[in-house]
């Protein structure tokens, strides 16, 4: 039997609206979003956007996870601190950690610390032997 | 005109519309001058206003309202591109635009070297003069109990539609 990809654990579990800013590690999830009939892609241009749609979606009742690779973390510090956690509201982050190149190394190094110090833990780190090239 | 008597026209014409606004003070003129459950108040996280507003109007068939001000447009300019690209009929963005950062203390912004309009869809600027109405209160709501409270009056309308909300509601 085929295992289930991620595309399809993250819709069996009942997600049902997915925006986020692409990865390479990622692509066979992005490609299986836009492929699904039941979705609308949306190319969203930064991470906090990307977060802030979800926020709109999660008002409307809807269930949505925002995909990201870590070296656009950065760009959530300010949604989450002053947007999710004030509101309570929690939408689960989907990042591929990234090591490589070179200019992904720093986040790399830090985003655990930084989701822990940040107290968010509605995330799915995806390392990069799991995601492949 | 002053920036609260721009928003008093927009709200005169406001009947079931959701209404997004920005943080600071044209969330607490638009608490003055009309407090309803259909607002929410995003206090905090500038320049999201518009992207949840997207949000909305993708995953309801009610009609959005975005209350924005230059400062904030200019701080996500890109999410003006982006709901230019998704062209949302049920979606208006309001931009109230004074040149200025008025909430801090009128700092000067740069929006006069931008066409809002040309960047973003179905766009409103309307110019408006710097400066703060004196005596308007902080919004004296815990911000969860406002947003179960906006949550719940798009529940109540959608009933009879798409059936969102149905799910937070029932978690």
């Amino acid at each position: 039997m085929r295992p289930m990809s991620l595309y399809q654990h993250f819709k069996a579990k009942g997600y049902d609206f997915f925006v986020g800013v692409p990865c390479s590690y990622l692509a066979d999830f992005i490609g299986e979003l836009q492929a699904d009939p039941e979705m609308t892609y949306i190319p969203a241009v930064r991470e906090d956007v990307a977060l802030a749609i979800a926020v709109g979606a999660y008002m409307a009742g809807r269930k949505p996870l925002v995909y990201l690779q870590s070296s656009g973390l950065g760009h959530l510090v300010n949604p989450i601190t002053s947007l999710l956690k004030p509101y309570g509201i929690s939408i689960h982050l989907l990042i591929s950690l990234r090591r490589q190149p070179f200019e992904h190394f720093e986040m790399y190094r830090i985003a655990r610390e930084l989701l822990e110090l940040l107290e968010y833990d509605d995330v799915t780190l995806v390392e990069e032997p799991l995601c492949g090239e | 005109m002053r920036r609260i008597e721009a928003i008093r026209q927009i709200m005169a014409q406001v009947t079931d519309e959701l209404v997004i606004a920005t943080t600071g003070m044209i969330s607490r003129e638009l608490y003055v001058v009309r407090d309803r459950p259909e607002n929410f108040y995003m206090c905090g996280s500038m320049g999201c206003a518009l992207p949840i507003g997207l949000g909305l109007a993708l995953c309801t068939d009610r009609r959005v309202i975005v209350l924005d001000g230059d400062g904030a447009a200019l701080m996500s300019l890109g999410s003006l591109v982006l709901s230019r690209y998704l062209a949302l009929p049920n979606l208006v963005h309001y931009i109230l635009d004074n040149g200025t950062y008025a909430s801090t203390g009128d700092q000067p912004t740069c929006s006069r070297s931008v066409d809002f309009e040309a960047l973003g869809h179905n766009v409103k600027v309307i110019r408006v003069e710097p400066g703060n109405e004196p005596g308007i209160p902080r919004i004296p709501y815990n911000p969860r109990e406002m947003l179960q409270r906006f949550m719940q009056a798009i529940g109540r309308r959608s009933e009879r539609g798409t059936a969102v909300g149905e799910r937070s509601r029932q978690e």
